[in-house]
Order: C-alpha cells, then sequence, then structure tokens
C-alpha cells in the first residue's frame, strides 16, 4: 500500500456500514421518488385525474410532501456519514495531506455512490411502480383501465431528484473538508446539536396556531371566493397554512425539548430527554417531516375508506332498485321489455314506473369571470334564461314515489337528497321557460322535496307540466323509470344486461359529458363560437370524450350524461369502477409510510451511533439493563411517538373539519360519519404498524448500544 | 529550529474575548527535548496547536528553521505538517481500519513518497520501538502504549525536524507512560529528533532537556535540566508548580 487512493480503498472497506447507509438512503429516496412520478405521470392516472381537479392537486400536494421528506433524509444520512467521516479526514489533514488531496479521493468516491445508488434508484423505480401495480391488479382489481402504460417522460423528475441529491452530496462533502480548523474537524464527530431553552408556552400557543392556521388555511380559499368575489393565484391560499407549520414546530420543539409531564417524571426521563434535548435540532426537523410525511400517508389512506363507506351508505338508502331516464328521442327499454328481460335472467320486477319529464329553461344568477389587474374576479348577473332543468309533474313525482305532492300553479319544488345536502344545485327559482316556444311561468320555490334517487329534479303541478310541455320535441323530453326487483342482491346479471343494452341503444347524440346543457351550449355558440362540453370538443378541455366501449371504465361511468343508477351494479362495480382512484390512493399511502420508516429508523440508530458512550458511561455508573432500556426506549419512543400522534391527529382533524365545511348546510351528514369511522379503523391498522416497526427499531438500537 | 516571538491569540466566546496566549516567546534548538508545562488554562495546547498551524494565531511569528509558518498558503503548510513535523497526539488518532505498519508509513503515503526505503525505514521504528510483533495488528487489538508508540514511529517516519506532542501520556498509565517517553528519548538519542512536548506530567517533563512553564499565557518561568539527576529535575519542577500555586 503505497498510495493515497489505496488508504481511502482501505478505509472504505473497513467502515463499509457507513457507505452502504448512505448508498441505501440515496437509493431509497431516488426509488420512491422515481415510482411515484412514474405512477404520477402513467397516461393511466392522468387519465382519470384531471388537470386542476382537486384529487390531481392533492396527489401533487402529497408528492411534495415526499419529496422534502426524501430530500431530508438523504442530506441527513449525507451530514452523518460525514461526520462520520471527519475523524478519518481530520488525520489526513493533520498529518499532512493537502485538502485538494483529500476533496480528490472523496469526490471519486462520492462520484460512484451517488451516481451508482441513484442510477439504480431511478432504474428500478419504474419497475417497483409496475410491480406494485400489477400486485394490486392481482389482489384487488383488474380492469382493461387498470393497464399501467409510463411515460417516459417522468423520468425528467427522477433525474432532477437525482441530481440534487447528487449535488447535495458534492456540497455537503465539500463543505466537511473546507472546513478550516483541523481541530474542529477531529473533534466534530463529538460535537452535539444544542437547541436554545424554549418556553413552556410553546406547547399550548403551538397547538393554537395548529388550529387556527388549518381553519385559515382552509376557509381562506372559500374567504376569497365567496366574500371577495376574487380568485386568489395559486399558492396564496397555502400561505394561510403557514401558522400551522409554525405551531406543529412550535409543539414538537416543546415536546422534544421541555415534554407535556411538566417537573413531575423529571428524574425518571432525565437520560431521555437530555440526550434528546442535545440533538434536538435534527430531531425536531426530522420529526416535522415525518409528522407532515405521516399526515400526507394518512390523506390518502382516508380516500379509499371515506369514499366506499360513503358510496356503500348511499347504494343502501337508495329508495329505489333500479332507476335510469333517457331522452324521449331514444329506444330505450320501458316496462315490456324490463320485464321480458328480467324474466330470461328469472327477476321479478316491482313497482315499475315509467313518468315524462320536460327539459325547462330556468333563470338563475350567471357566473361571470372578469380578468382585471387583481387577477380573476368574478360577478352575478341575473338571466332569465340561464340552463335547463329536468321538471316531473306532481302526478308523476307520486307515481315514482309514492309521495303526493300538493302544488297550486305557479309553485316549484325541488329535489334534495335524505340527507338534506344541495351541494351543486340551487332549487330556488323563479322563472322556468320553455326553450322553443318561449313560453314563461314566473314560480315561487317552496322547501325542497327529499328523494335520493331524484337529486335535482323539480316538480310542479300538472297544469303547468302540460302547459309549458306543448310545443317542446322529443330532444327535450325524458323519460324517469323506477322499478323495484324482488331479492335484488342476486339480480347482478340482470342489471348489467339492462345497463349493456341501454348503452348498446343510446344513439351517439345522447353519448354526452355530464353537465352538458343545450341552453348553455347555445350561449356559448353564441357568444364564444364553441362549447366546451361538446363530444369533439371534450378532449381538448379536459373532459372525458364519452365511448360507449369503454362502458365499464370509471371515467364512462362516472361521467355519462344518462348513466343509470343500478343498486347492484353500483355497488358490485364499485372497486372496479374506482379502482384507479383507490390503488392510486394506497400507493401513495405506502410510499409515504415507508418514506417515515426509513427516515424513523435511521434517526434512532443515529441516536444510538451518538450516544454510545453516555450507555457505557451510564453502565460504569452502575445503570441496570432495565434502565438502559428505557432510557432508550424514551429516546426511540419519541420519535416514533410524537410525530405519529401528531400527524394522525392532525389530518383526522382536518378531514373531520372538511367534512364538517364541505356540505351544505355545514356539518356531518350520516355517511360522512360513516367514512370517518371507517378513517379510524385505518389509523388502528397503520398505529399497530407503525407500533411493529418501533419495537424492531427499538430493538435493533438495543443491539447496536449492547443493551441486553 | 523553532523559534516563537511575542505569539498572541484570544478566542471568541458569545460577545466575550479571551485571550489565551498574551505573548509568548521561546526557542527550540535542533536535537533539544523540550516540555511546556502549566496548569489548566495556561495556553498549552494552543501554544501546540498555533505551531502545529492547526489554528491561526492573532500576531507573533512562528518560524520553523528559516520559514515563516504564518505566511505560508493552505498547500505549503501541509507540506510543512507532512514533510517537517510529526504529531503526537493524546488520543493517538491512529486510524482504526489501518494496521499498526500502515498507520505508521500514513504520512509518507500522504506526501507521496513511499519506497522500499520508507518501508524499511517503517520496519526500523517499529523495531526501535519495540512494536515490530504487533505491526500486523489494528489498534482496537493493542495496548494504549503500544498505540502511543505507533503515534511517535508515524511521527518520524518522514525525518521531521520536529515533533510535536500533545499530552503524550495523558490517556497512559505509569508502565505506558515509561515506554512513550523512552520512545522519545529513543527517537532524540537514535534519530536526533528535536521534540516539543506539551504535558502536565511532571515524570515525563523530568526527561527533557528543558521545561518552558506558563501561566496565564506567559511563559512564567525556563528550568535547564542540564546535568541534574533526573529524579532532581523532577522535584524541581515540582517546587515550581508548587510556588506557582502560592503566587
Amino acid at each position: 500500500m503505497r498510495h493515497f487512493s489505496e488508504v481511502y480503498a482501505l478505509m472504505r472497506r473497513r467502515n463499509k456500514k457507513q457507505y452502504a447507509l448512505l448508498s441505501g438512503c440515496c437509493f431509497f429516496s431516488v426509488l420512491l421518488i422515481t415510482a411515484y412520478i412514474c405512477m404520477m405521470r402513467a397516461p393511466t392516472i392522468l387519465n382519470v385525474l384531471p388537470e386542476g381537479g382537486d384529487s390531481r392537486k392533492q396527489i401533487m400536494m402529497i408528492f411534495t410532501l415526499a419529496v422534502i421528506g426524501c430530500a431530508v433524509f438523504t442530506t441527513y444520512a449525507s451530514g452523518l456519514f460525514f461526520r462520520q467521516k471527519s475523524r478519518e479526514t481530520g488525520v489526513f489533514l493533520a498529518l499532512g495531506a493537502t485538502r485538494a488531496q483529500v476533496r480528490g479521493e472523496l469526490y471519486r468516491e462520492l462520484g460512484v455512490i451517488s451516481l451508482g445508488s441513484c442510477a439504480a434508484g431511478a432504474l428500478l423505480g419504474g419497475p417497483l411502480a409496475w410491480v406494485l401495480w400489477q400486485v394490486f391488479r392481482l389482489c384487488v382489481v383488474d380492469t382493461e383501465e387498470m393497464r399501467l402504460v409510463f411515460n417516459p417522460a417522468a423520468y425528467v423528475w427522477s433525474l432532477a431528484f437525482s441530481a440534487f441529491v447528487i449535488a447535495m452530496m458534492f456540497f455537503l462533502g465539500s463543505r466537511s473538508v473546507k472546513r478550516t480548523n483541523i481541530i474542529d474537524i477531529v473533534q466534530e464527530s463529538h460535537k452535539s446539536e444544542p437547541i436554545r431553552d424554549v418556553p413552556r408556552w410553546y406547547g399550548p400557543v403551538g397547538i393554537g396556531l395548529l388550529a387556527l392556521g388549518g381553519f385559515l388555511g382552509y376557509m381562506s380559499s372559500f374567504f376569497f371566493i365567496s366574500v371577495l368575489h376574487w380568485y386568489p393565484p395559486e399558492g396564496l391560499t397555502a400561505v394561510f397554512y403557514v401558522p400551522a407549520l409554525i405551531g406543529l414546530y412550535m409543539i414538537l420543539l416543546h415536546t422534544v425539548v421541555n415534554g407535556w409531564n411538566g417537573k413531575k417524571k423529571l428524574y425518571k426521563d432525565l437520560i431521555a430527554t437530555s440526550q434528546m434535548r442535545f440533538q434536538g435540532r435534527q430531531t425536531v426537523r426530522n420529526m416535522l417531516v415525518m409528522t407532515l410525511l405521516i399526515a400526507g400517508a394518512y390523506f390518502g389512506s382516508f380516500f379509499t375508506p371515506m369514499l366506499g363507506t360513503g358510496s356503500m351508505i348511499e347504494y343502501d338508502t337508495r329508495p329505489v332498485d333500479y332507476v335510469y331516464n333517457f331522452r324521449a328521442d331514444q329506444d330505450i327499454p320501458l316496462e315490456e321489455e324490463v320485464r321480458a328481460l328480467a324474466e330470461e335472467y328469472g327477476v321479478t320486477v316491482t313497482d315499475f314506473a315509467a313518468v315524462p319529464m320536460l327539459r325547462l329553461a330556468v333563470d338563475g344568477q350567471d357566473h361571470i369571470e372578469e380578468e382585471g389587474p387583481m387577477g380573476t374576479t368574478w360577478r352575478t348577473e341575473y338571466k332569465e334564461v340561464m340552463s335547463t332543468e329536468l321538471f316531473l309533474s306532481a302526478s308523476g313525482y307520486e307515481a315514482l314515489t309514492g309521495e303526493h305532492v300538493d302544488l297550486a300553479g305557479g309553485e316549484i319544488r325541488g329535489v334534495v337528497d335524505t340527507e338534506g345536502s344541495k351541494l351543486g344545485f340551487a332549487p330556488d327559482k323563479s322563472l322556468v321557460t320553455n326553450y322553443l316556444t318561449g313560453e314563461q311561468l314566473p314560480v315561487t320555490s317552496l322547501e325542497p322535496l327529499r328523494y335520493d334517487s331524484l337529486f335535482a329534479r323539480y316538480v310542479m303541478n300538472d297544469a303547468d307540466f302540460a302547459a309549458l310541455g306543448a310545443g317542446l320535441t322529443e330532444e327535450w323530453r325524458e323519460t324517469q323509470v323506477c322499478f323495484n326487483v324482488e331479492n335484488c342482491e342476486e339480480t347482478y346479471d340482470f342489471a348489467k344486461a339492462l345497463f349493456n343494452e341501454i348503452v348498446d341503444r343510446s344513439t351517439i347524440d345522447v353519448a354526452q359529458f355530464s353537465g352538458w346543457d343545450p341552453v348553455v351550449r347555445d350561449q356559448y355558440l353564441a357568444e364564444e363560437g364553441v362549447y366546451f362540453l361538446d363530444r369533439e370538443n371534450c378532449a381538448e378541455y379536459g373532459f372525458t370524450v364519452i365511448d360507449y366501449a369503454q362502458r365499464d371504465s370509471s371515467a364512462f361511468r362516472l361521467s355519462w350524461h344518462y348513466m343509470p343508477a343500478f343498486r347492484i351494479l353500483d355497488r358490485m362495480d364499485f372497486v372496479k369502477t374506482m379502482a384507479v382512484f383507490l390503488i392510486l390512493f394506497v400507493f401513495v399511502a405506502v410510499v409515504c409510510f415507508a418514506a417515515v420508516f426509513v427516515i424513523a429508523y435511521t434517526r434512532c440508530m443515529t441516536i444510538a451511533l451518538t450516544n454510545r458512550k453516555v450507555y457505557d458511561d451510564l453502565r460504569h455508573l452502575g445503570a441496570s439493563n432495565a434502565y438502559l432500556r428505557r432510557s432508550v426506549r424514551g429516546q426511540v419512543k419519541r420519535v416514533f411517538l410524537v410525530p405519529a400522534l401528531a400527524g394522525t391527529s392532525l389530518i383526522y382533524a382536518f378531514y373531520v373539519m372538511v367534512m364538517y365545511f364541505n356540505g351544505s348546510p355545514a356539518g356531518i351528514t350520516p355517511s360522512e360519519a360513516a367514512g370517518l369511522l371507517a378513517d379510524l379503523a385505518v389509523v388502528a391498522a397503520v398505529s399497530a404498524l407503525i407500533y411493529g416497526v418501533y419495537r424492531l427499531t427499538f430493538a435493533r438500537v438495543c443491539k447496536a448500544l449492547d443493551i441486553r | 529550529m523553532l523559534t516563537v516571538e511575542n505569539l498572541r491569540k484570544s478566542y471568541q466566546v458569545g460577545k466575550t474575548s479571551y485571550e489565551v496566549l498574551k505573548g509568548v516567546s521561546l526557542e527550540v534548538g535542533k536535537g533539544e527535548f523540550v516540555a511546556v508545562m502549566g496548569p489548566s488554562g495556561s495556553g498549552k495546547t494552543t501554544l501546540l496547536n498555533c505551531i502545529s498551524c492547526y489554528i491561526p494565531a492573532d500576531s507573533g511569528s512562528i518560524r520553523l528553521g528559516k520559514t515563516e509558518l504564518a505566511r505560508l498558503g493552505e498547500d505549503a503548510l501541509a507540506e510543512v505538517r507532512n514533510k517537517q513535523l510529526g504529531f503526537v497526539f493524546q488520543d493517538f488518532l491512529l486510524l482504526d481500519g489501518l494496521t499498526v505498519r500502515q498507520n505508521i508509513l500514513l504520512p509518507a503515503i500522504i506526501g507521496g513518497v513511499v519506497s522500499d526505503m520508507t518501508e524499511a525505514r517503517a520496519d526500523q521504528l517499529c523495531e526501535v520501538f519495540g512494536i515490530s510483533a504487533i505491526r500486523d495488528k489494528y489498534p482496537a487489538e493493542i495496548s494504549g502504549g503500544e498505540k502511543q508508540r505507533t503515534a511517535v514511529a508515524r511521527a518520524l517516519i518522514n525525518h521531521p525536524l520536529l515533533i510535536l506532542a500533545d499530552e503524550p501520556t495523558g490517556n497512559l498509565d505509569s508502565k505506558s507512560t515509561r515506554a512513550v517517553i523512552r520512545s522519545f528519548e529513543q527517537a532524540k538519542s537514535a534519530l536526533e529528533a528535536t521534540i516539543f512536548m506539551v504535558t502536565h506530567d511532571s515524570y515525563a517533563a523530568s526527561f527533557c532537556d528543558r521545561v518552558v512553564i506558563l501561566r496565564d499565557g506567559v511563559v512564567w518561568k525556563v528550568l535547564e535540566k542540564g546535568a541534574t539527576e533526573r529524579e532532581t529535575f523532577q522535584d524541581q519542577l515540582l517546587d515550581a508548580v508548587r510556588e506557582m500555586g502560592r503566587e
């Protein structure tokens, strides 16, 4: 051994665990980010997450958290590596090596580690996403729509993250060599990370700021849009969440430095508390990232049970088993054909009712957006003819529901769901117009009716219905069908057959995206020459193009204007219909939790490494293994428990708040309450998993410290 | 060989500045074995770190031979540390991943001058300091005294003008201390080494030709051993320490 590089290589071989940890962290972070981004940029996912939609924003938000988390723990692992290496560097410099000499060897080494681990992570990230996706397809659901197609452009993101990791490692490496004072370098591995004293009011004030930030962040958007009539620029509302972040940091600082036990258990927790205090800065930063990641992971995890429970309750509480409507110019099965088909499948149809509906124009406050110096603002403008709604006669409503409704001439009642939710539906109208003849009827809107299966319809008295319907062509008339069956649970095949029959017999004229409106269309054509929901324009404006061949896809079932609501079909196909959403959110949760576990494990092992001497000293002072274990547990528990508690309660409270303010009127509906209960079950399962990883880590830390 | 003139050094702690060296001047001649003693906080280690160029002095001059160390750039300083100075630290600072022999060769490897002759010198140093039997062992497998003798051998591998030793016996028992001091004496007599040692230990210092006693950042007294017996010289050192305590 005659060359400096040989000494370096020998040291590398002797310290291979440190190198393995750094390489592993880089590899793991790039692997996770690549897998995530491959999934997010896959056309399969993008097709079901509309541009600018909430789901895509949520996924992006959690992705941002995952990137921050991975960046922090990679940086941390690098810092740890250079700190461990500092003694060796210090000895080389003390014995007369030049900085350039040491830096040259270090750069060569870092080049191999960073390029190798990042390349491996980037290369395997795609296959990992693919394998996970296939496992989901195999174990959960498999549809044609679930075929995962990757977009090579995703690798640009992966490369960008890899470039960050490599640049960060070289920066920290260069900085560690650049330290001018050799004495500092030699002694660096013994340096602690003290934090300033933290006043005890940090805890309660932190909780207050957290609650305030969460509330302000969520409500600021509502305030800007509904009160100021102004669409704030992207990111502005995020600023209102800042107090929540500061509050969270204060809570964690208080927890690490002061604890919540006051002085009662001062001597019992003395070692754990004081050691955590001296490594406070990094610990708190790690805890903050873990808390945010846990919150993000839960946000993803909650989607499935919330949607599933809510949907199942909605299916179960529907008053009618089979509901569909169709335009009068369509040749869709009616009672005779339905009964014949039912007979083929051994199904007994009961309570069949088919009643006519009119598509009439209604007045309302049009929402007009304007660009100005402040950005986009909006105002309302009353229009006598704004859009269309479907109207039933009072007798038709009675035929469908069995509920008699007394309405005088000029009186109408909108229909809302049984929970009284009016979300997306404004039942108060004052003028109804036959769009073809121009015949108008001033109306008074009475208290809405409640009937799930006829949500957003209107009911008027029979005479008004007849008068306003005069002169309407078939395109403006529809038929509403409702019927029940005996043993609904066993009629899936019949439901599927009827659904197929309806789709097969619908013409291309009604292959419309839900929300398509003939009056709005005319207004757009007159003003802008193009209507964004016309079938030929949907793709260009980011809406699903309704394709009868894709009738089993979630895009079709969630977007077709005339999608039937068959209880058994919706229930049995729920997982299939929502598969892409479900699996994407589960995947996101898996990635975030994996990052949390790696960060927590790394942090705890660092504590073991940093405090080895303290534990040796305690042993020399006569501390028993039980005492040492308790002290280690005090630290490991804090690293796991505090972020888990904070992240879980934070996101759960946020979710409850969202659910509360989401509906109109504000409040928690029974289905939302059931969803929140299901989320609690997820919390219990994940908490058990976190506990398992905590136990494992605790055992490894004890082993590393030779504590039996 | 080594000339230190009016050396000053202060540390800033928060807004307070502490002057640790308040104008220290001393000389070490070729082949001399000189110790610096003094109570904690007297500036011994700071003086050594300034001479080693590990920390910059505020003012004053440090000359090694004819070279003014403060004027040297970083690479030139590294070369001085590698070729003209040898270091022995209290904590040994051996690299755990290298064997005793590899540790001894390290300064030569860093300097890029390892030849058959260098390897032969490493083996010779092992013999001189009685560590040949452990030359293929790792630091974790040898005693504290053996570690320090390895460090002394390492300090000598590049034929330095001066060996700087910081509390070399501070972590050792009496037997190991004797062995290390013996190795310094051997270095001086057999290899004509010049040694500048900082120590608390009057026993270790009593082997030196001259002892400089620092107090509050200035040279308080210089004691020459001359033809005095070692035991007598140690008594003189202890008397000086007692006298310093009385003032």
